[in-house]
């Protein structure tokens, strides 16, 4: 109620996600910034982050974290609401991505294709993943825990060695086949009605194909954004907290545990499937060994780094997931340079970086260096794993969980409680 | 709904004698989208507004004609605060019954008592642990009962038993009845005359068994003239704007005046809380602008911010303790001010306000609370000061059932700590006399607010008057400065030593009370020698202080006989010791091994001491010390 933020006078008003016009201005503000993010813009590129994230070669690295990011909103679903650990969400993914090429792909003399238009092939990848969701829950939800995760390890390798046995629908292995682009088609004409894969023009300004991309992909996965953090607090998002919580006790209350179960699995597949397909389209071209392991494990580390069971946290941990190896050799890269040019630290930098033979330092500079001293890809995957130890052992609630402290502390003064 | 508003006159004014049914009609007609009465359900607060609470009130009042009641007959409630409380209480007078409110923690044999005490005809219990209470006396002993209402069926769905009807069965008859009777309610609120008893408010009884005290139309009229006068709010009238927690048992004159008498009077709305356990949650929701407490709510708010102040981060319990350096410098300006501000303590207030008060007020749930209350019980000054000093100015006031809760007040800007306030009198309001007998001391009265007797008790209600008509109050009371009056004690509670010596056993009670380790005690020494006392600890701040003092303890036993626990408690006997005569130490003291409880008959159920029943109970323990 006005003035009295505490008294809710109606279920609808206490589970409203934007509660009060401060948080509703500071969405549309942050929305606002990000439409406008890969434009060359006076005000806007003056934030930190922002002002390098719009460049064209940063720009490919967030349309990436944004296809990860629909399909990590799938697998909170699944862990973060209904508490099923899966580590098999790249199964998922593959099932979208070649429903999609299937549907949309060109044929040719060994490869299957029927060359539909993008609103078709999409929402396709979509429902058949979600379809092959159902059609697994049936084996999972007898199982709990390491089971579970025993389980859905075991569909990745499914889904690999089916790759083999469909190379009309997969490609030759190890080179995979072009997918559809993003195009937006009414049915097969040549001319595309929207292009988002070509440099072009749109009203009065020069758009590149990157920035189209990056609007197309921000838009849906607001929109599913907007979907997932709606379906936390329906009827089914408080069935699948409760099954989370203590199926038993959920069961006991009368939420019907297979049914919801098999429920956040048909979500959480229909998210990865959406993300896969967009994932691979927006690649071009990929073999099926990426949807590998690695991946899967990605997923789970972006919801534990992120913040599990929230929509901003999983948003938050794709984004560092993604785009934390580039960082990494960002940060080394500068190192370098003021390692070479001498000045106030470079004695401090030289002691890290390691420039060839005889140099001394940790961390080389050379990409194809093995061993000791480090290659660069190698400390990113070692800081990638020690963030993954530290957040679980520090902040098993991740970033949200630590913004969450932040705003607690402010929400008790003057007490901590 | 409509077409039955139009049936009846259409406004209060229509009627001869402004009754609350007569007021909470007015609201109908007048705002009838006004939301009168807030319930918390299911963790939502459910609002009625004006209109949907009169056809309820409707409802129940042919409800109640349904079950063949007749003008004059008394309606029981036993049932803790909820909307159904109040609107059976309109309900009842709208057909002129006699409601009479039992405390939800009245034990079965003191519900028999009351029961045939009043003879009631028809009795609101609210769930299945107060039905029982009245299923199980015998039915022949209250025969005057035919039904049993209830509002909870939860339990009570397999009881078989003809007496038995749930509540929404009885409105489901009330529309029944309405529709074939149709202004039938009206015709006898219409009826209702100045001098008819509405309510009968059961004194808690400390000594003897409670007496039933009846107010009528025109105590309660009175009543609220006066809590509605500008003398007495300065600046500010209540309004159908506030918004108030009901909290206290409705049963008590209190919160029966604060709650049920202000929504009548002004429409404004009134929040059920869900339990007196959650008063601090619901208030933080609520944020009442009308707030009225008895001290012991008081105490438990500061000790509150207290606990919480010292469990907080390094940083911000400096930064508190900066508020309270400033919350206490504005207190003491604006005590020695009559309540009002000073220029500086304006500063310090503009100062503390964005650093902590209003951060402090939001968690305690009083930061739109623009007028406080207490009394019932005294309270210690510090914590009207602390209150006062965070920005919410703490008003004593003192009255009984027998009075109407009218003799004397506090007011804006003419406030004065440890005194209960002003006679109304004196605030040059009308018919209200007050003196203090030049003998005894005692405190009486005299003005329209005089209740019309005990029920059945005509030897007692004679007693309790003067020939001419005052009102002996039983409470002695002395002048300060000449316009304000300090209560000293009940006359019965008055200690004569063996040595002679007139003692006061309240007031050394309540200087140990100040304490935040001591929530009872009870000062012995009437015909004896020298002062002792019963001491009971509070087991929250005890428990509390025990945990930081690494003191392991199992049950409240166990930490009141703790030697540390018998140290501290020696600490604040010492304490308080200083601040009297050397008669009026207490020389020994043992600590009471139970929480007093209203079940078992050591408290009232207002939570007073029952001192007869705790001398008995603990006469081992008293006479250890003699």
């Amino acid at each position: 109620m006005r003035g009295r933020p505490n008294l809710y006078t109606s279920y609808e008003s206490e589970s409203q996600l934007m509660p009060t016009l401060t948080k509703k201005v500071a969405l549309g503000l942050f929305l606002l910034v990000l439409v406008l993010m890969p434009f060359d813009l006076p005000v806007i590129d003056q934030i930190p982050f922002i002002r390098f994230l719009g460049d064209n070669v940063w720009l490919r690295l967030v349309n990436r974290t944004l296809t990860f990011a629909i399909a990590a909103l799938g697998l909170n679903i699944l862990m973060g609401l209904a508490g099923q650990i899966s580590i098999g969400h790249t199964f998922f993914g593959g099932v979208g991505a070649y429903t999609a090429v299937l549907v949309g792909g060109k044929s040719s003399a060994n490869l299957w294709g029927w060359g539909l238009p993008m609103w078709i092939w999409l929402p396709a990848a979509g429902v058949v993943a979600a379809l092959v969701g159902v059609a697994v829950a049936p084996a999972a939800v007898r199982v709990r825990g390491l089971y579970l995760g025993i389980v859905t390890l075991g569909l990745v390798f499914i889904g690999l060695h089916l790759s083999r046995v469909f190379p009309e629908i997969a490609g030759p292995g190890g080179l995979g086949r072009k997918w559809p682009r993003l195009e937006l088609r009414l049915w097969k004409e040549e001319s595309p009605l929207v292009n988002f894969s070509r440099d072009g023009h749109w009203f009065w300004f020069d758009i590149n194909k990157n920035q189209k991309t990056y609007l197309l992909l921000l838009a849906i996965v607001i929109l599913m954004a907007w979907a997932a953090a709606n379906l936390a607090r329906s009827r089914t998002g408080r069935a699948l907290q409760a099954i989370r919580d203590r199926d038993i006790a959920a069961e006991i209350m009368g939420v019907p545990e297979y049914r919801y179960k098999t429920t956040a699995f048909a979500i959480s597949s229909f998210y990865a499937g959406i993300g896969g397909a967009l994932f691979a389209s927006f690649s071009g071209q990929i073999p099926p060994e990426q949807w590998s392991l690695i991946g899967a494990v990605n997923f789970v580390a972006a919801l534990l780094i992120g913040g599990m069971g929230r929509v901003s946290g999983v948003l938050m941990g794709s984004f560092f997931v993604i785009t934390s190896h580039r960082f990494v050799e960002e940060i080394v890269d500068w190192m370098k340079h003021q390692a070479e040019e001498g000045g106030l630290f470079s004695g401090i930098f030289d002691f890290f970086i390691s420039t060839g033979q005889g140099d001394g330092g940790f961390v080389s500079v050379s990409e194809t260096a093995l061993g000791y001293p480090l290659p660069v890809s190698a400390l990113d995957d070692i800081i990638f794993g020690l963030l993954i130890i530290f957040f679980l052992l520090f902040e098993p609630l991740g970033l949200y969980g630590i913004w969450v402290k932040v705003r607690n502390y402010w929400k008790g003064w003057p007490f901590s409680y | 709904m409509a077409t039955t508003l139009n049936a009846a006159p259409s406004s209060a004014a229509a009627y001869q004698v402004s009754t609350l049914p007569t007021q909470m009609l007015g609201h109908a007609v007048t705002m009838p989208d006004q939301v009168v009465m807030r319930e918390k359900d299911f963790g939502v607060w459910r609002e009625f507004t004006a209109a949907e609470v009169w056809d309820l009130v409707l409802d129940a009042a042919h409800g109640l004609l349904a079950l063949g009641i007749e003008v004059g007959d008394r309606v029981s409630i036993q049932s803790e605060n909820r909307p159904e409380w109040m609107i059976l209480d309109f309900a009842t007078v709208a057909v002129r019954c006699i409601t009479v409110g039992f405390y939800p923690t009245n034990p079965a044999a003191e519900v028999e008592y009351l029961l045939t005490d009043c003879g009631s005809v028809v009795h609101l219990a609210e769930d299945q642990e107060q039905v029982d209470r009245v299923l199980g006396i015998d039915q022949a002993a209250i025969s005057n009962v035919r039904k049993v209402l209830y509002c909870e069926p939860r339990g009570v769905r397999g009881y078989d038993d003809e007496r038995l009807m749930g509540w929404d069965e009885f409105l489901a008859m009330g529309r029944d009845h309405r529709a074939a009777e149709t202004g039938a309610v009206e015709a006898l609120m219409s009826e209702a005359r100045w001098d008819d008893g509405m309510t009968l408010v059961y004194t808690s009884g400390t000594t003897g068994p409670p007496k039933g005290a009846m107010l009528t139309h025109r105590n309660v009229a009175y009543s609220m003239s006066l809590f509605r006068h500008p003398a007495i709010r300065k600046g500010f009238m209540p309004s159908s704007e506030d918004e108030i927690l009901c909290y206290l048992p409705l049963c008590h004159v209190a919160e029966r005046i604060f709650s049920t008498f202000h929504v009548a009077e002004m429409g404004l709305t009134v929040n059920f809380a869900e339990s007196i356990d959650t008063v601090q949650a619901n208030l933080r929701e609520v944020q009442p602008t009308l707030f009225f407490a008895v001290p012991r709510i008081w105490e438990k708010l500061h000790a509150g911010v207290m606990i919480k102040a010292n469990d907080s981060s390094p940083f911000k319990k400096a930064w508190l303790a900066v508020g309270m350096r400033l919350a206490a410098i504005v207190g003491r300006e604006k005590v020695a001010n009559g309540g009002l501000h000073t220029t500086k303590s304006r500063i310090l207030t503009a100062i503390g306000r964005p650093l902590v008060f209003r951060a402090l007020l939001e968690r305690i749930g009083l930061r739109r609370c623009i007028w406080a209350g207490t009394g019932a019980a005294p309270i210690a000054p510090e914590i009207l000061e602390f209150f006062t000093g965070i920005g919410v100015p703490v008003y004593e006031l003192y009255g009984m059932t027998e009075n109407s809760a009218i003799a004397t007040v506090n007011v804006p800007g003419r406030m004065k700590l440890g005194t209960v306030g002003e006679p109304f009198g004196g605030l040059e309001l009308p018919d209200s006399h007050f003196r203090i007998d030049d003998e005894t001391g005692e405190i009486q009265v005299k003005h329209p607010g005089v209740f019309a007797g005990y029920w059945n008790k005509p030897e007692q209600t004679v007693e309790t008057l003067t020939e001419d008509g005052w009102l002996k109050t039983g409470d002695v009371g002395e002048w300060v400065d000449g316009t304000h009056v300090r209560i000293v004690d009940r006359i019965k509670h008055i200690i004569i030593t063996s040595g002679g010596k007139n003692i006061s056993p309240s007031e050394i009670e309540n200087s140990l009370k100040t304490s935040p380790y001591v929530k009872e005690a009870m000062v012995i020494g009437d015909r004896r020698k020298f002062l002792t006392a019963l001491v009971g600890i509070e087991l929250d701040t005890v428990g509390d202080w025990a945990l930081r003092q690494g003191i392991p303890y199992t049950t409240y036993r166990d930490l009141g006989e703790k030697s540390e626990v018998l140290e501290l408690i020696q600490g604040v006997v010492n304490e308080t010791n200083k601040k009297f005569a050397s008669v009026e130490t207490i020389k020994k003291f043992r600590m009471i091994p139970k929480e007093l409880d209203h079940e078992d008959g050591e408290l009232t159920a207002t939570q007073k001491i029952k001192r007869n029943s705790m001398e008995d109970m603990f006469s081992e323990l008293i006479e250890e010390m003699y």
